[in-house]
């Protein structure tokens, strides 16, 4: 068994690949350590020395797939990657492909990626510092599932223009400092200490908005938490209201669609003139 | 008031508008430039409430003060709720405000009728000029257009929104005559031409100014009245047909407090709602077309989603061989969605498909085992009647726990 570290980096797992592969090393001879943790199988037998006689071809869209499927943290995240690769530079495609069962694994992988990335640019919530003078204007903290933090970051930079902000998480962290976005796989103390001790005086706005928009006669939280998982609860700012305006719904709001606020107030109805 | 108030009123009577999409828009970015916002025509749904609804955009009114009497309509004229307006500075500065927090992603405004149709779009205008013009606001904008308003205005607001719509509210003349005595399918429609001529003129002109963009939309209230679903998908599919709609949303009639007697007071089933949905998908994605759906008037069956219940009625086409169908007939096996379709056509073009194939790829077996072959398989119910295999596909409600408060 030859035993590969490539710290968790695409490229490094990328020239590791390629160079078993010339030497054609079969998948079930090597393992890689993932999140610092080894197969428990490992044993260390030495790899081949320098570039073997295999050339091997591949479709130039399985790169992408491959980087794409590298940012899913789970057990043989490496590994699945070199087997698939193996499959289809011997002529099988069907392992890139969703009815196969490794290529199945494989999507799936992808989808979850993907749905992380989206995540992301939902559910990060920004926080002003309106005295930052320098650093980040705005901060958020988020607690990502996969390592998609950097890749998937782009899409503040066009949406926040030329604001300087900051995503903190408990593994890496990327500043935009209104022209580069930066990328630290340890995210700082600093910056985590930024993301995580912030005032929000005017945070009440949108707690409002969200307990009034909500229809209480259609309460359905199932579906709420098929598409909000409740691992996102704790660090967005409506999180901590959901409980409480299920319950509501359910102790005898769900005639109308009214929210409590509302219904307590005096009404007005408008005359016409004649 | 503060603005705090104006906002739990304002978005509490916007509530009943379904729509929250934020998806169609063209690429936008504001990177390097001043402004704030990007689209990339992927929506996003910032939150959930706990109805299970998206909320992707700040969707308020401009005012609930009205001059009309919907009689479904909390805001109607004669309903005694709270009630407010904001200036359009003030739905600046929250839609700013909510988007740097990555709240929502952009503005859907409605309003009330106040004075008259052509002020009332004014105003809506003129919140939308502020964010585009001052704010060099490059998020989406959806605006919700009044029908009796000057074609020239509903023109201009399509130069800075990314959506219109316009509320047909009930499909026939005669359900608004009851119910929204102010409003006419007529200019309704006159309306929705105004918009499809809009974006047909900017079309293939990629120089013009945009027009919106992410098209127009429209939205039915289900259950206020007895209108049934043929009516109802029916006239869904002439408004595809006619005015390119890229949506019609489907809003379950809410009971609203103090209802007048000429609505219902409880609300239609949601699930007929969702039944409603799924055959509008079958029109939009699937190729179905409303006459197929509807053997004569009638709704659609609760217990049951709209393309199983085809597939019963039809079938002569099934057991269908994945091997060798055409994909357009593939997505019409009960449980097989266009993706599977896509990925059954990806694959076979590699190797013969067999049954455990579609169990890996996660269709709805139960639904699809009557109706394909594959090389390995052949359903034994390809014999059994449609109405036995009704009994057995159905959906029959979970047994429900009431609730300790009744």
């Amino acid at each position: 068994m030859i035993n590969l570290d490539c710290d968790d980096l695409f490229d490094t797992w990328r020239q590791q690949a390629r160079w078993l592969l010339s030497h054609e090393v079969d998948p079930s001879l090597v393992s890689w350590v993932s999140e610092g943790v080894e197969d428990l199988f490992a044993s260390d037998d030495s790899p081949p020395d320098g570039n073997g006689p295999f050339q091997a071809r591949i479709p130039l869209a399985l790169l992408g797939i491959l980087e794409n499927a590298a940012r899913y943290r789970g057990d043989q995240r490496w590994s699945l990657l070199y087997e698939v690769l193996w499959r289809v530079s011997h002529g099988d495609r069907t392992a890139m492909l969703a009815g196969d069962q490794l290529g199945s694994e494989l999507q799936r992988r992808i989808k979850q990626v993907q749905r992380e990335a989206h995540h992301l640019h939902a559910f990060v919530r920004f926080v002003e510092r309106p005295q930052a003078t320098e650093g980040p204007q705005y901060v958020a903290w988020h607690e990502p599932a996969h390592d998609i933090l950097h890749s998937a970051s782009e899409h503040f930079v066009a949406r926040m223009g030329r604001h300087r902000w900051l995503i903190a998480t408990p593994r890496d962290g990327v500043y935009y400092d209104g022209q580069r976005l930066i990328h630290e796989r340890q995210c700082p103390v600093e910056w985590q200490r930024l993301a995580q001790n912030v005032d929000d005086p005017h945070g009440d706005m949108w707690l409002t908005y969200y307990s009034h928009i909500f229809n209480p006669a259609r309460l359905n939280p199932k579906v709420m938490q098929g598409h909000l998982p409740a691992r996102f609860w704790k660090n967005l700012p409506e999180g901590a209201l959901i409980p409480g305006l299920i319950t509501q719904a359910r102790t005898g709001k769900q005639q109308d669609g009214q929210a409590s606020g509302i219904a307590g107030r005096a009404g007005k109805r408008v005359a016409l003139k004649r | 008031m503060e603005l705090i108030d104006k906002l739990s009123i304002l978005a509490d009577a916007a509530k009943y508008d379904a729509s929250c999409a934020s998806s169609g828009a063209p690429k936008r970015s504001s990177e390097g430039k001043s402004g704030l916002g990007s689209t990339d025509g992927m929506g996003i749904c910032h939150s959930y409430t706990p109805d299970g609804r998206c909320v992707s955009l700040l969707k308020i009114l401009l005012t609930n003060f009205c001059l009309y009497d919907c009689q479904y309509c909390v805001n109607r004229r004669s309903s005694d709720v709270p009630r407010a307006r904001f200036t359009p500075e003030e739905v600046v500065t929250l839609t700013l405000d909510f988007y740097r927090r990555n709240c929502v992603s952009g503005l859907f405004l409605s309003s009330g009728i106040i004075r008259s149709a052509d002020y009332t779009m004014e105003q809506l205008i003129r919140v939308a000029k502020l964010l585009r013009e001052e704010h060099e606001f490059r998020g989406y904008i959806h605006l919700k257009t009044i029908p009796e308003a000057d074609p020239a205005l509903i023109a201009q607001a399509g130069r800075y929104a990314d959506r219109l719509s316009v509320n047909i509210e009930l499909p026939t003349d005669a359900s608004l005559q009851t119910l929204a005595p102010e409003k006419q399918l007529g200019s309704i429609k006159q309306a929705m031409q105004t918009i499809y001529t809009g974006e047909q003129t900017v079309l293939n002109e990629p120089r013009a100014p945009k027009f919106a963009p992410a098209g127009q939309s429209t939205q039915m209230i289900v259950g206020a009245d007895d209108t049934d679903d043929s009516t109802i998908l029916h006239s869904a599919q002439a408004l595809y047909g006619n005015y390119r709609l890229r949506r019609v949303y489907y809003s379950a009639f809410s009971p609203i407090p103090n209802s007048p007697k000429s609505v219902p007071l409880a609300a239609p089933p949601l699930m007929r709602e969702h039944r409603l949905y799924q055959a509008d998908f079958l029109l939009r994605s699937y190729g179905f077309t409303a006459g197929e759906l509807f053997k004569g008037p009638g709704h659609l069956a609760l217990d049951m989603d709209p393309k199983l219940a085809w597939a019963l009625e039809n079938r002569e086409v099934f057991p269908l061989d994945l091997n060798r169908a055409e994909a357009s007939l593939i997505a019409r096996i009960p449980g097989i969605g266009l993706r599977t379709t896509e990925r059954l056509v990806e694959l076979r073009q590699q190797r013969r498909i067999r049954y455990e194939d579609l169990a890996r790829m996660r269709c709805v077996l139960a639904k699809a085992k009557p109706f394909f072959i594959t090389s390995d398989y052949h359903p034994q119910q390809a014999e059994v009647t449609s109405h036995l295999l009704y009994q057995q596909l159905r959906d029959r409600p979970q047994p429900q726990q009431m609730g300790l408060w009744g």
